[in-house]
């Protein structure tokens, strides 16, 4: 059995490169995905201060970016994209809600984690916007997996909860 | 040195069980690939539904509410899983023990399931008794939890979700813990908590299960002393926040609970990983060299 532990010694260059990125899908991929066959039409939105407050204070969660990017499909659903930062984590994600405002499906779409403190800072995170599928920063090559301690994903729940509150105060008011 | 995969591979993540599930499938067509993967993400999901320890309506809910007063009937799944934990804990004599949830709400790890007093210390996995028709009966009130198996369980569902979609190569990622399918090796990076940064660890697994936990995840202080996420089942103390151990076997669920009887015992684990043809791979920083020593390969 091939059991053997491989230390492959690293460059200075990778010593500074986030420990973990990987790209699964990009935005366009995901819209196929969650809306095969519907049109989407773009309709983003820039939070006021009211709006941010009244999320904040239904959903709990704080609003970290006033951007609002939604799609909206023929039938009354909404595609979402989304991102959130936890302590060592940096996650952007989609979710497709149904015409009641239910969400049919989640899927992240890229996952970046640092061992340091690097993920707070923009420059940091600029390093990964507009990315696209292939093109994405990893471990080394070929290496796609790592097993460590459990990735975090607490903050993708709670990004979850804000955006149905957003849903509920922006998006599906603004149609009534 | 194996090279990169010439097939097209589709990978997806969601977040389920606590973490990020990632799930590749190779070689098929992107059609039969994502319906594929919509099984596989299914299949995690109905574990996480029968066994979170948080959720009012999960088998593991139900039990702790009420196995102590009546036989409670759980789910085949719920109940493979119990019986595995039961295995494991015989042969670890207690090393791994599921009855460690009370231990968990008592240093804030997990919430209490509900209102009752915390159950008496001394409860232990022989308290759980396994019935005919999927029953499952407490002797006395304890707090099951699960945290320490069904993960790898879940990935083990998720393979078999992608063998009945004909799919042949594949890895399953929750949250590292890992099994991949097919003829082809995937590297797979190890992070130890407390590890040089100057390596990179990897391994090259194929057809096989790797799951790795560390003390330190999830820790805090409590009581004055560093805790993490994983308790001994035997001593009930926690486990050494500053070790990591991956563990490599045939079956993710066998993977999973064996990094925590390691964790707890690496001599007392040896017996576990020759029995399951297992092999552990175990980082402490004050180890010379890099830190990492190889437990249970046959010579």
């Amino acid at each position: 059995m091939k059991a053997r532990l491989l230390l492959i010694p690293l460059s200075p260059l990778a010593l500074v490169a986030p420990a973990y990125a990987v790209t699964y899908l990009t935005v366009e991929q995901a819209q196929t995905l969650m809306f095969e066959g519907s049109v989407l039409t773009r309709d983003f939105r820039v939070l006021t201060p009211e709006q941010i407050q009244a999320i904040e204070s239904d959903s709990g969660v704080k609003v970290a970016n006033p951007q609002l990017n939604a799609w909206r499909d023929g039938a009354g659903g909404w595609f979402v994209l989304d991102q959130v930062i936890g302590k060592h984590e940096f996650i952007n994600y989609a979710v497709a809600l149904d015409a009641n405002g239910a969400v049919r499906q989640l899927e992240i779409l890229d996952y970046h984690e640092s061992y340091g403190g690097e993920v707070h800072l923009p420059a940091w995170r600029r390093q990964f916007v507009g990315k696209h599928h292939g093109s994405q920063l990893q471990l080394n090559g070929d290496i796609k997996n790592i097993s460590g301690a459990t990735l975090s994903c607490g903050h993708v729940t709670d990004g979850v909860r804000r955006l149905l509150s957003t849903y509920a105060l922006v998006l599906a008011a603004a149609e009534h | 040195m194996l090279s990169c995969s010439p097939l097209p591979s589709i990978e997806r993540a969601r977040p389920l069980l606590g973490t990020v599930v990632a799930v590749r499938v190779r070689g098929a067509a992107p059609r039969a690939a994502h319906c594929a993967i919509e099984r596989a993400f299914a299949a995690i999901s109905e574990i996480h539904q029968l066994m979170s320890f948080q959720e009012n309506t999960s088998d593991v809910s139900r039990m702790n509410r009420e196995a102590a007063h009546a036989p409670v009937t759980v789910h085949p799944h719920t109940f493979r899983v119990l019986a595995w934990a039961a295995r494991l804990a015989q042969l670890s004599e207690g090393l791994f023990d599921a009855s460690i949830g009370s231990k968990l709400v008592e240093w804030g790890v997990l919430a209490a399931p509900h209102a009752d007093a915390l159950p008496d210390p001394s409860v232990s996995f022989r308290d759980i008794e396994l019935g005919s028709a999927r029953q499952v009966f407490f002797k006395r009130p304890l707090w099951v939890d699960l945290g320490g198996i069904a993960k790898g369980y879940a990935v083990d569902r998720a393979v078999a979700a992608l063998h009945a979609c004909g799919i042949r190569s594949a890895c399953v990622n929750a949250g590292g813990d890992l099994r991949t399918i097919g003829a082809e090796a995937e590297r797979i990076a190890l992070r130890a908590a407390e590890a040089p940064r100057d390596v990179l660890p990897t391994l090259e697994i194929q057809g096989r299960a790797l799951a790795t936990s560390c003390g330190a995840s999830a820790s805090r202080f409590h009581a004055g002393n560093r805790v993490g996420c994983h308790v001994s089942g035997r001593t009930r103390q926690a486990l050494d926040t500053h070790t990591t151990v991956s563990v490599l076997a045939a079956r993710c669920v066998i993977a999973d609970a064996l990094t925590k009887v390691v964790l707890a015992d690496e001599a007392a684990a040896l017996p576990l990983l020759h029995r399951f043809h297992a092999v552990a791979h175990v980082h402490h920083p004050d180890r010379p060299g890099h830190g990492w020593r190889e437990l249970g390969a046959r010579q």
